[in-house]
């Protein structure tokens, strides 16, 4: 049953994509979103029910089922040959790799969340995209992308994950673009995928090290062999924390992390649709999935927890601070959700399994609260003509009555007012990044590393909290997340004051303006696009409260990965003290907005000459693609045109014409010989004899 | 199936024949030319998919394989094997001297053909590249079209010769007799500096092929003297097996043979370094590329490159394994160098071709870098490579060729957002660019990765530089796809035949009479014949990227008895960090982890 649910859960997207691609053009027309919807739909009641029949126990080794065998290359053992072993150098181990698929719990939850998300933007998507000339093809590749992202998060070896970690990429590159023709967009898409070429360099160097160190990149081999990790975080503890951290460099890119998160702002050129389930939703939180996958490694480098939680925790408060000027309400959105990543990521670095199931729940709510934003903001560029400046309409209330409400649904989940779901999985993080920084009582024994993770939950967490109490950054670890924990707290301020200013700019802030380009005739979104919005602000709404710390549903599924989360969620439940003051000070953030932006007044012109060089700074987006101009690109490419001279003058040049002027200038030494003077030539016959007689009777005699 | 046996041997006479039989009717009428070599060419591809088909996977190398278990696979490995004497003569007197090596009396060399695992798929590559070939020479090519199908059948006949070639000499002759027709295309047929860069083309190659005939020819005599027989052997697959009998004892002929291993891999590396070509030897590429007509460019980057390194794959690992390994440093390092300083000269290119050239640089030396690594990981890598780039290379050369087509302008920047005029057309290079910058499903991905897998395995250093390349690879390919097929529509200016660039000028004179209506008619999507010579080029790139087993299955048996050689040389003995403290590279220091058993025995 199961395996029969996970073979169908890829098929039914894959077969919208081909029945789009080749159907849509001539015949489907303006119905291409049929097959999508309807994958869609189908491969999501399928998730739904595979969440509750897989065998989901914790400790227990899941067996892929297998599609077929990609590609087996067998090394020779030959007499007296060296034979691959963990860790023999310059021995390859051969490969064997399967497309296979896995579905234990975190894919489950992670497919049912996907194909939920996915369904719904396609139907908003079949409104939004309504009369674009390539409408088949816009379905065609969501179709793609669902099914790349289901085979993603159903992949049972790190190669697989790392193909469709491309072909996401690829996807995300094509719908980016996907309005080719504007300069802008075809400049997003490109800037994407090479970004993101720049993580997988580390998450391919990651794989490649765990090949070689493990022999093989089977989840089962590597994440299931506790006993092997550990002998190498107690042997070799560099390389591990060296695959940990390249691993995570292609998260950093997949998911939009400094330094590398200056795609994501950029590929809001792509429809919003894609923006909501691809650059909000969906791909952009592989990194985060493959970081929670990782938790076996992750556990024993501690070095790289921090460094994770690190970058999350910089990421977050960074991408809030550029999004409270930005003018455009998809680029707030967007550095929200790279902000909100960091949230993540800062989970993540936690190690303590608190941390990695709040990362994950804040994954799910964000997926939801995220993408209906995202369709929210779609719906107002629908109505503008297109227009996303929030300078150029303002108070849509009464013009958008629905798009109002679920918006601001949205806005307080992610301004995580209690009991809206971004209020449980952010404090859940909040909550144990403080526990991190307080925890002088719990004796810290360095390197005490565990034999096997295999014995009880207490056991396994016990070792979460055995990471020394230095960081390599010569910081102590309590300190460090003691920090973390402020930066933490006042992310959530910003997140609450700038979600809400976006929200009072378009919907408040005075009389009704709007664009020219809105025509006469701007008006609320057809339902095809509020019902997506409606549905999922339930989600956004509830899922909190419904499967959050009150009822623990969560943390009991997920348990079945990431064992022993049940208990230690049970044991450390929701710290209320850390929830009161980020309540507090996200209620504060909202009624700043409320004060500054819910009717025209000059605080906020005054405030922001006032802040004059922070202002610049954040407006600038803190000049980072111009680092990146100057420092990388421009670089390069002057490299580049350097070659190009250096091959013309030195390699082409000198040394090959030089070669093959070789033979004439050798041929020119002798040429004065030639001079056609029949003396000259007489006089050499007549020398040329006599040395030759000269060495004959030398010779006789 | 017996017969089946001279399947290789017809391979290499039907477009023989074929060349002859274009020339022949080419007084019947000027359309027969371009049938004819079509019906020629994919009758030889209908030949090649019958030897797949025939072809039979060997067993692989049995657990703790020796040395004859080595040579009984790799005979297993060889299949439809045909020959015949072809010179064959007798020295009067055989001179004796004391303390000499004996002079061989009798000497063979035979027209014997034979095809394994390695020239497989090199084979099929070939007459699989012939069918786009000949396609977009339909339109192009009026000016002396008879004979320009006549040399591309006479460059295939020599293609499928030198890969399926058993014996040295018939070897060489082919590996020479490519150059020939080539030369001529690309020098009658070729842009406004075609002469130019048909003789720098030739020379070049020519200079590094003579020394590598040196370095055959000395092998063969070596091997009669180190044996002390009375006859020189010829033989690819006997010779290969009498000096790998000769290196597993040790003597005189095995100290003989170390000491002349080196200058062997020196003399074959001059011309299978060329041919590939590696850093510093590419500067003959990007010009002969340019100026060369379509099909030239499409066969010169398709398959003549791959010649080098099913060179450096057929004589320089077994034969002279030894040198192989040591001379490690100096292939990988120039291979690496060529990746990323291939991948910046693209980067710098504004001319379409230029670009592409540049990147086979790039691209080769991730070929290399996977038969270096000496594992069979990497060489199926290495092999996947040769495929990969022949057919995703050749694509982009076929996708240029028909953008010339239209324009006559290879200057990227005077295109622009062509997708809005050119869908299909876009597909297609969207298709091929991202199999070209190694997307998973997609055959580049997987050559690339098992190449860089196979390497990382061996050194982590020079794997992990290369990956750096396709970083590089991903930019200037999309930036190519951008800048031409996205943004606002933008089209160079027709010059409607009274241009001044001689090719300009020529096709002008020649569609004089189809005036401008015909100029009109050209700039409109792919029509079928277009579709087809490119569908045959993406049906195998998906292939290759969803289900390699079907290829890599069939290299296995002829690639395991050259690894199990290799490292029975110490191939296994070169991971950095190895002569020094491994302690100081966190990555290599996993040595350290206790109980490995495989620690292998130092030397």
């Amino acid at each position: 049953m199961a395996d029969m649910l996970t073979r169908l859960i890829p098929l039914f997207p894959l077969l919208a994509c081909l029945i789009t691609a080749v159907a849509g053009a001539k015949w489907l027309k303006e119905k291409s979103h049929w097959p999508v919807v309807i994958g869609c739909g189908l491969s999501s009641l399928c998730s739904l029910a595979l969440l509750f029949s897989i065998p989901n126990t914790p400790g227990e080794q899941v067996q892929p089922v297998v599609l077929y065998q990609w590609m087996q290359i067998v090394e020779p053992k030959i007499e007296n040959g060296p034979v691959y072993a963990p860790g023999a150098e310059g021995v390859s181990p051969g490969l064997d790799l399967k497309i296979s698929l896995r579905a234990d719990s975190l894919s489950t939850t992670m497919l049912a969340m996907l194909t939920f998300v996915a369904t719904l933007v396609a139907v908003y998507a079949s409104g939004y995209m309504h009369g674009d000339r390539a409408y088949w093809r816009f379905f065609s590749i969501v179709g793609l992308f669902v099914f790349s992202m289901i085979m993603l998060v159903l992949s049972a070896n790190f190669l697989q994950l790392f193909v469709f970690w491309e072909a996401v990429g690829l996807c995300s590159y094509l719908l980016i673009g996907f309005w080719y023709e504007k300069p802008e967009a075809a400049a997003a898409g490109m800037k994407a995928f090479v970004v993101n070429r720049i993580g997988d360099f580390g998450f391919a160097t990651g794989v490649f090290l765990i090949w070689t160190t493990f022999g093989s990149t089977e989840f089962s081999a590597v994440l299931g062999d506790s006993a092997a990790i550990a002998k190498l975080a107690s042997t070799n503890p560099y390389l591990l924390t060296t695959i940990c951290l390249c691993l995570f460099t292609g998260a950093i890119g997949k998911s939009a992390q400094f330094p590398l998160h200056v795609w994501l702002p950029d590929a809001m050129e792509g429809p919003t649709p894609v923006s909501a389930l691809i650059h909000a939703a969906t791909m952009v939180t592989a990194g985060v999935y493959l970081v929670a996958r990782c938790t076996p490694l992750f556990q024993l480098a501690p070095d790289a927890q921090v460094f994770v939680a690190l970058i999350g925790g910089i990421t977050a408060l960074l991408a809030a601070l550029i999004a409270l000027t930005q003018n455009d309400l998809k680029r707030v959105l967007a550095y929200s959700t790279v902000s909100q990543l960091g949230f993540m990521f800062l989970g993540l670095g936690t190690g303590s399994l608190v941390g990695i199931g709040g990362a994950m729940f804040h994954l799910v709510t964000h997926a939801f609260f995220k993408a209906l934003l995202f369709l929210g903001a779609g719906s107002v560029m629908h109505a503008m003509g297109g227009v996303i400046d929030m300078r150029e309409f303002r108070g849509l209330k009464r013009l958008m009555p629905q798009t109002h409400t679920t918006f601001l649904i949205g806005a307080l989940a992610l301004a995580g007012i209690p009991p809206l779901s971004g209020f449980w999985s952010k404090d859940t993080i909040l909550g144990a990044v403080y526990e991190q920084a307080h925890a002088h009582h719990e004796p810290a024994v360095a390197g005490a590393a565990p034999t096997a993770t295999d014995e009880h939950a207490d056991e396994s967490h016990a070792t979460t909290s055995a990471p020394p109490d230095k960081t390599m950054f010569g910081v102590s670890r309590v300190k460090l997340f003691g920090w973390l924990y402020w930066l933490g707290t006042l992310t959530a301020f910003l997140t609450a004051f700038y979600t809400f200013r976006a929200f009072f700019l378009t919907f408040y802030g005075g009389p009704e303006k709007v664009p020219h380009a809105a025509g006469h005739h701007a008006h609320e979104s057809p339902p095809s696009m509020c019902n997506p919005l409606w549905i999922l602000s339930g989600g956004a709404a509830l899922l909190g409260l419904l499967l959050g710390h009150m009822t623990g549903i969560f943390d009991g599924y997920l348990s079945g990965t990431i064992d022993g989360l049940k208990e230690a969620s049970h044991e450390h439940g929701i710290n209320w003290l850390v929830a009161a003051v980020s309540s507090v000070v996200a209620a504060i953030g909202v009624g700043l907005a409320w004060v500054m932006y819910k009717e025209p007044s000059a605080i906020p012109g005054r405030l922001a000459a006032l802040a004059g060089p922070f202002t610049r700074l954040s407006e600038h987006r803190f000049y980072l693609d111009e680092v990146y101009s100057v420092f990388v690109v421009k670089p390069l490419q002057g490299l580049a045109h350097f070659s190009r001279f250096f091959d013309w003058l030195f390699v082409d040049g000198l040394f090959v014409t030089g070669v093959s002027k070789l033979p004439a200038v050798l041929g020119r030494l002798p040429r004065p010989i030639q001079n056609g003077l029949v003396q000259f030539y007489a006089l050499a016959m007549m020398l040329a004899t006599a040395v030759l007689m000269w060495a004959l009777l030398s010779k006789q005699t | 199936m017996p017969s089946l046996n001279l399947l290789p041997c017809v391979m290499v006479a039907v477009p023989l024949f074929g060349a002859l039989l274009v020339l022949l009717t080419s007084r019947v009428g000027g359309e027969q030319a371009r049938w004819t070599a079509l019906t020629n060419v994919l009758i030889t591809f209908a030949l090649a998919v019958l030897m797949v088909w025939n072809y039979r996977t060997p067993e692989l190398l049995p657990e703790n394989a020796n040395a004859s278990a080595r040579e009984v696979t790799a005979d297993d490995a060889i299949q439809m094997k045909s020959s015949l004497r072809w010179l064959n003569w007798r020295p009067a007197a055989p001179a004796v001297v004391e303390g000499q090596p004996q002079n061989p009396r009798d000497t063979a060399v035979e027209l014997s053909f034979g095809v394994d695992g390695i020239s497989l798929w090199l084979i099929v590559l070939s007459a699989l590249l012939m069918i786009p070939a000949v396609l977009v020479s339909w339109e192009s090519i009026k000016d002396r079209a008879p004979q320009f199908y006549a040399l591309m059948l006479l460059l295939e006949a020599g293609l499928i010769g030198v890969f399926a070639a058993q014996d040295i000499i018939l070897f060489y002759v082919f590996f020479e007799f490519t150059l020939i027709p080539l030369f001529f295309m690309v020098g009658i047929w070729g842009g406004s500096d075609r002469r130019w860069a048909a003789r720098k083309f030739f020379i070049y190659t020519l200079a590094g092929s003579v020394l590598t005939f040196l370095g055959l020819l000395f092998v063969v005599l070596s091997e009669s003297w180190m044996t002390d027989s009375s006859t020189l052997t010829f033989s690819i697959p006997e010779l290969t097996r009498s000096i790998q009998r000769i290196t597993t004892v040790s003597g005189p002929a095995h100290q003989y043979w170390d000491h002349a291993s080196p200058w062997i891999f020196a003399a074959l590396f001059a011309g299978f370094a060329i041919k590939v070509p590696l850093f510093p030897f590419h500067t003959w590429l990007p010009l002969a590329h340019v100026e060369a007509p379509t099909a030239g460019s499409v066969l010169l980057a398709g398959v003549l490159l791959k010649i080098g390194s099913y060179g450096f794959l057929r004589f320089a690992l077994p034969l002279v394994p030894g040198a192989s390994v040591a001379h490690f440093h100096v292939i990988a390092i120039l291979a690496v160098i060529g990746i990323i300083y291939g991948a910046l000269l693209a980067l710098a290119q504004e001319d379409i071709k230029k670009l592409v050239a540049y990147s086979s640089v790039s691209h080769m030396g991730f070929c290399l870098l996977g038969l270096f690594a000496f594992n069979t990981v990497g060489l199926t890598g290495g092999m996947l490579q040769m495929i990969n780039h022949g057919l995703s290379t050749g694509a982009l050369f076929t996708l240029v060729g028909m953008l010339y087509e239209r324009y006559h302008t290879r200057d990227i920047a005077s295109y622009g957002g062509l997708t809005r005029k050119y869908p299909i057309m876009a597909f297609c290079l969207l298709v091929v660019a991202f199999s070209s910058i190694g997307l998973p499903g997609l055959n580049g991905f997987t050559g690339e990765v098992t190449a860089l897998l196979g390497m990382f395995a061996t050194n982590k250093l020079y794997a992990t530089l290369s990956l750096s390349g396709i970083i590089l690879g991903a930019w200037y390919t999309l930036s190519l796809v951008r800048r031409t097929f996205f943004g606002r529509l933008r089209e160079p200016v027709q010059e409607h035949g009274h241009g001044h660039a001689p090719v300009a000028a020529r096709h002008g004179a020649e569609s004089a009479h189809g005036g401008h209506g015909s100029d009109h008619v050209a700039l409109k999507d792919l029509n079928f014949r277009e579709m087809v010579a490119l569908g045959v080029l993406i049906v195998p790139i998906f292939w290759i990227g969803l289900y390699p087993q079907f290829f890599t299955s069939r290299m296995q048996p002829s690639l395991q008895p050259i690894v199990a050689l290799l490292q029975s040389h110490g191939a296994t003995q070169l991971a950095e960090g190895r002569p020094t403290a491994p302690a100081t590279e966190p990555a290599s220091a996993v040595s350290q982890l206790p109980n490995s058993p495989a620690s292998p025995p130092s030397d």
